[in-house]
This record gives C-alpha cells, sequence and structure tokens, in this order.
C-alpha cells in the first residue's frame, strides 16, 4: 500500500471533522421552524460546511503524497 | 417533517457515515478510488446538502407556523380567527382562499427573504429586534399593501370581475393607484382583538 503524508491525514480529519460538525447543525436546524433556525443553518451550519469544504481542497492541493495507484 | 427534510437528513447520515471512513481509514485514499471516496464525502455530498437544505429552509419559511413563531406576531395569527367576515384576512384564511399552512406568504409575497435585497436586510433586522432590540409596540408594513397580491388570484374571478364599482375603478386598481383596502379596510386588526369571538377551527 502507498503511504500517504502525514499533513494529508490530519487535514482531512479536520476537514471530516468541520464538515460533519456542519452538516450536524444544518440537519438539527432544519427541524426548527423560527427565522433564527435560518440564520444558524446559514451563519453556522454553512460556514463550518465550507470552511471543512477548503479545507479539504487545501489538503487534496497540497498533497505530498506519492501518485495514487489505480 | 416534510419528504425534502427527510431526506436531506438522510443524506447528512450517509455523508457523516461516507466521512467517518475517510477519517477512519485514511490510507483508503492512498488508492484512486480512495481519493474519489473522499471527494465524495468531503466536497460534492455537503455541497449538495448544504443546497437542498437551503431549498427546505426556504420552503420553512413560507409556512403560517413559521412567521407566527415570533411572539410579536401572535396577534397576527389570532386575527385570522376571528368570527366576522369583515376581517380581510380572517375570511381568506377561514375559506381557504389562501392555503392555510402559507397563508401569510401568499398575501405577503415580497416579505423580509422573498423581496428584494432591502427586505432580506429587514428580515436580519427583525431577528436582531426580536432578541435584542426593542420591539414596537406596533408594527407596520415598511410600503403600502401592493394591489398585485390581491389581483394575483381576483383579478379574472367573476365575482371580482362582475362587480360594477371594480369595472369602474379597474385600471385604477391595477395601476396602484386606488388601494383595494380603502373598501376592504377590515384587515388584522392586530391590537383591538380583545374580546372578539373566534373560530376554533382551524388554528394556525
Amino acid at each position: 500500500m502507498t503511504d500517504i503524508a502525514p499533513n494529508l491525514v490530519r487535514r482531512l480529519r479536520l476537514s471530516g471533522l468541520l464538515v460533519s460538525l456542519g452538516l450536524l447543525v444544518e440537519a438539527v436546524t432544519l427541524f426548527w421552524s423560527h427565522p433564527t433556525a435560518f440564520l444558524v443553518y446559514l451563519l453556522l451550519g454553512g460556514l463550518l460546511v465550507a470552511a471543512g469544504v477548503l479545507t479539504f481542497l487545501y489538503a487534496i492541493v497540497t498533497d505530498s503524497s506519492p501518485r495514487p495507484q489505480a | 417533517m416534510t419528504t425534502t427534510t427527510a431526506g436531506v437528513a438522510a443524506l447528512v447520515l450517509v455523508t457523516i457515515a461516507l466521512i467517518g471512513l475517510v477519517v477512519l481509514r485514511p490510507s483508503l485514499v492512498a488508492a484512486r478510488g480512495g481519493r474519489i471516496l473522499a471527494f465524495l464525502a468531503l466536497f460534492c455530498l455537503p455541497l449538495l446538502v448544504t443546497g437542498l437544505g437551503t431549498s427546505a429552509q426556504v420552503e420553512h419559511s413560507k409556512s403560517t407556523r413559521f412567521c407566527l413563531s415570533c411572539h410579536v406576531m401572535e396577534p397576527y395569527g389570532k386575527s385570522l380567527l376571528v368570527d366576522d367576515s369583515s376581517y380581510v384576512p380572517a375570511a381568506h384564511f377561514q375559506n381557504n382562499r389562501v392555503p392555510r399552512d402559507e397563508a401569510c406568504f401568499t398575501c405577503h409575497t415580497n416579505y423580509t427573504m422573498f423581496g428584494d435585497y432591502k427586505a432580506k436586510l429587514r428580515g436580519l433586522r427583525h431577528v436582531y429586534v426580536n432578541y435584542i432590540g426593542t420591539i414596537p409596540t406596533q408594527i407596520k408594513l415598511y410600503d403600502p399593501y401592493n394591489n398585485r397580491e390581491c389581483l394575483h388570484c381576483h383579478a379574472g374571478a367573476r365575482a371580482f370581475e362582475d362587480l360594477e364599482l371594480h369595472a369602474e375603478i379597474r385600471a385604477d386598481l391595477t395601476a396602484n393607484k386606488t388601494s383595494c383596502l380603502e373598501c376592504h379596510d377590515t384587515i388584522h386588526n392586530a391590537h383591538g382583538l380583545n374580546g372578539v369571538k373566534l373560530w376554533k377551527e382551524g388554528a394556525p
């Protein structure tokens, strides 16, 4: 099996944590019918997901692991 | 719970499960298949869920329950149940002239997030005022009520078009020069509802 860079693993974990938290916030607010729920959805859930996705993109762009096997 | 909400919630669980797989077994991404899985779990699905969730939130915000969830709106919800057909919103609500679960949005289509950018900013301000600011004792529309909201349904309807008075001022009504509310002037009257008889069935 090809090794993967520790940096990539760390960033994948951070990305996974941020995206998961964001998605959980988004899911919870869907069951709450109030204007505040929409703001929490966008400003907390949306930002966490965006941060997680950007962290993932940064992780794969800066990845120094060997090329993946087919 | 709507079908969309249930679907989004299910998709959230699937996405989190896939993320867990990638995070707990990072060696998967050494192979091309694992990288595709990571891209799906950490990029494609989160964006899809957020998009679908936003759509579901926008749909929620059309509901009568959503509008009446703020304390200041309670008298307006009560006004829909007044047992007096001269109250225009009550007559519409109780006779299903507007869908009961989207009663507010049907007649106030340009309010807060459904209006222009100014209306959206006002919506944010309303949330701020609701929690931190001072809620005014009487709330008012920012702009005069637009006849478009009435004519959207009434224009072309026989009961409306056959009335001679409507025919005489039809052009002015369409041009918004004469307000429908000049004659149909008993609207929510939200601060004068003490002691009025209420219709109990179909409470929003």
